[in-house]
């Protein structure tokens, strides 16, 4: 049965779907109303635990523990208060706890324009926590998209044994459409790891060696572990290799775009090559690199000042151009505007 | 335990904190299948690690709520915080004030040397106002945090104050918390020698116990809350506070007729300029508005102007009448 439900309500349905039991959040827009939505989830569910915490950052701890503990468990912020989680995404990466952080964007930096929807936090979940990690983070573009990928999230994050974030923005969180879940059929992934309470296990965010040992100044023992998590976190994204690319017999342009922006573009399509990467982090390398080759131009419209363009330019080596929709503006025609002003430069 | 030996200094009063600990817990039979134990940063910090449990080792300042959650998920699970004072009331201080508030049913085992020794010897959230640190070289500016003063503010709180030299009391208070339902803090006097005894003037750890027990003295009974120097268990079963009772002031209502009349013409000359009252009129009776702190400058109540009136007014303004009947009625219009 069809039913009209928004980004919001789709990722807390997709979570459930996938498992989770566990929720902790702190109240901003535009993802309220998933916190909202645990609260009344847990009065009808006992088993499954919320918890409005004090701030983010307690919020995002709790996560972790949550998962350390057992549970599926996952969090749901925006911009700001992503800042105030960091912390707890490099720990969830050290410690190695499955578990999901929802990011909805919004204008920023700092408390930004409230509520406009940006896609700027690339950069800051990309590397935000101190030190290397590799984060996996996916950004759908629809409602019924946004349950499937919080359930692909939560299998990411088991086969991962880290936290994976899943993106949206205040345009996505709000925008309501018809989806029918029960038709929507995804598997979820079960705990392998035995949880808190079951042996003599020390789970640190300082560097250890493999029996938990804490080891502060061995470069060897840091190395072979940083290697681990570099390739189990490569090796799950391989199995992800998500994007969308509507190709156009006659273009000699692509346009890039992904999320929200990729819907506004969509009539495009007429005129242009369109890709749109889900899998956002780690880069789609190879892919982009396949699909740009034929292309002189190549051109990435986003919610920010190139975050993901330069992203674009490294993974494929070469240029590309840029339409970067600042202040949560997302006109159709504006975008349009700015291509051909684009390419007229490009010709002169 | 193959991560010995551990990384304390010799003298520290943490290796103490943890035996002392984890003889209750043998005593009670809490052990890797039942119990979890977490800490936050700092030499204390490193508690959990040592102990033969499953153990969560978090960011800075994070211990609580970590054991919180964990206890929430597992509530079968016996969950305990091992940590410092630096790590649990200054960085920790938010999770502290709420995760005590919240009430979940773990124990805490602060230990308090009053000062960041694992950094080097920095000023802490519990160092003695004039103490010299290296942050404070010319003596603590500031007094520091009372944590048994505020955890014992709000019911249920159980706070035990004890030091790693009165053995016996630190063992009952360890237990007492362990068993007490509900959050439960052990805040642990202890020492730091290298980094902070020996600029305070110590040549010896023992030499701080016998500060210690200079300092401190122990109180037999159950408190509701504790003195500076006191030692014991201050605690209080879940009391909601009573509601303040809403005194509803009566007024004898004044017979319309007996007022004094007002026309139209006449009211417009209290309008609060040149000294005079403002007053307004509303549903035929007449408001003396002198005293709402509303009036913003001459002849202006926010949206409403003095000296007419307002009966119209008010219908369609966002708020009720009754912020009209708290004023005093001086007159009726005619």
């Amino acid at each position: 049965m069809k039913q009209l439900i928004s980004g919001n309500e789709a990722i807390f349905k997709g979570a459930i779907r996938a498992g989770a039991s566990y929720f902790a959040g702190y109240p901003i827009s535009p993802t309220s109303e998933i916190l909202q939505q645990a609260a009344l989830y847990a009065e009808e569910n006992p088993e499954f635990r919320f918890l409005q915490a004090e701030d983010e950052i307690a919020a995002a701890i709790a996560t972790v523990s949550a998962s350390l503990a057992g549970a599926k468990a996952f969090v749901a912020t925006s911009g700001p208060g992503f800042t105030l989680m960091q912390e707890a995404l490099g720990w969830g990466h050290v410690v190695e706890a499955p578990c999901v952080f929802v990011n909805s964007m919004r204008v920023g930096p700092s408390t930004g324009m409230p509520t406009q929807p940006a896609q700027s936090d690339l950069l800051q979940i990309k590397g935000g926590s101190a030190g290397d990690y590799y984060p996996i983070a996916f950004y759908p573009n629809s409602a019924e998209e946004c349950f499937r990928l919080t359930v692909t999230a939560f299998n990411a994050a088991e086969e991962s044994f880290s936290p994976v974030i899943l993106l949206s923005d205040a345009f996505l969180s709000h925008l309501y459409e018809m989806v029918d879940l029960e038709s929507i059929e995804m598997e979820a992934l079960t705990r392998t790891k035995k949880p808190l309470g079951t042996g003599q296990r020390l789970f640190t965010g300082t560097a250890h060696d493999k029996i938990g040992n804490v080891k502060t100044s061995d470069p060897g023992i840091y190395r072979e572990w940083l290697g681990e998590l570099k390739e189990r976190h490569l090796r799950v994204a391989e199995k992800y290799p998500l994007f969308e690319y509507v190709p156009h017999e006659k273009a000699e342009t692509l346009l890039i775009a992904f999320g929200i922006t990729s819907r506004i573009i969509s009539p495009l399509k007429e005129n242009f090559s369109l890709f749109r990467p889900i899998r956002i982090y780690p880069i789609l390398e190879r892919e982009l690199k396949e699909v740009t080759q034929p292309y002189p131009h190549v051109i990435v419209i986003e919610g920010s000042d190139g975050q993901y363009a330069s992203s674009v330019e490294w993974a494929i080596g070469r240029k590309v151009e840029r339409v970067p929709c600042l202040g949560g503006g997302f006109k159709l025609q504006w975008i349009q505007h700015q291509i051909e002003e684009q390419l007229k430069r490009r010709k002169t | 335990m193959r991560r010995f030996p551990h990384t304390w200094c010799p003298g520290c009063g943490i290796g103490s904190v943890l035996k002392n600990v984890a003889m209750v817990l043998r005593e009670l039979g809490w052990n890797y299948q039942n119990t979890v134990a977490v800490s936050g940063i700092g030499c204390s910090g490193r508690m959990s690690g040592y102990m033969n449990l499953d153990a969560l080792h978090t960011p800075h300042g994070r211990a609580l709520i970590a054991a919180e959650t964990i206890k929430t998920v597992r509530p079968d699970l016996n969950v305990i915080a091992l940590s410092g004072d630096g790590d649990l009331a200054s960085i920790g201080g938010n999770h502290l004030l709420h995760t005590s508030r919240r009430n979940p049913n773990i124990a805490v085992f602060c230990n308090d040397n009053e000062i960041y020794g694992l950094t080097g010897g920095q000023a802490g959230p519990t160092t003695p106002k004039g103490t010299k640190t290296l942050t404070s070289p010319g003596g603590e500016p500031y007094l520091p945090l009372r944590i048994g003063r505020i955890l014992t503010q709000q019911a249920p709180y159980f706070y035990a104050r004890t030091t790693v030299y009165h053995l016996n009391h630190f063992k009952d208070c360890i237990r007492e918390a362990l068993l007490w339902k509900g959050f439960s803090f052990v805040d642990i006097i202890s020492d730091c020698i290298e980094l902070n005894g020996r600029r305070l003037g110590f040549k010896t750890a023992h030499q701080m116990f016998k500060w210690f027990d200079e300092r401190f003295h122990i109180v037999e009974g159950v408190r509701d809350h504790l003195e500076e120097d006191e030692l014991g268990i201050a605690k209080a079963e879940g009391e909601e506070l009573p509601k303040p009772k809403e005194e509803v002031e009566v007024k004898a209502e004044v017979p319309t007729e007996a007022l004094r009349p007002f026309s139209l013409e006449e009211l417009k000359n209290f309008d609060g300029t040149e000294g005079r009252p403002i007053y307004i009129a509303y549903k035929g009776k007449v408001y003396d508005l002198s005293t709402s702190p509303l009036y913003q400058g001459e002849k202006r109540m926010r949206c409403h102007i003095a000296g007419k009136d307002l009966t119209k007014d008010i219908e369609i303004a966002p708020h009720g009448e009754d912020l009209v009947f708290k004023f005093p009625v001086v007159g009726r219009l005619v």
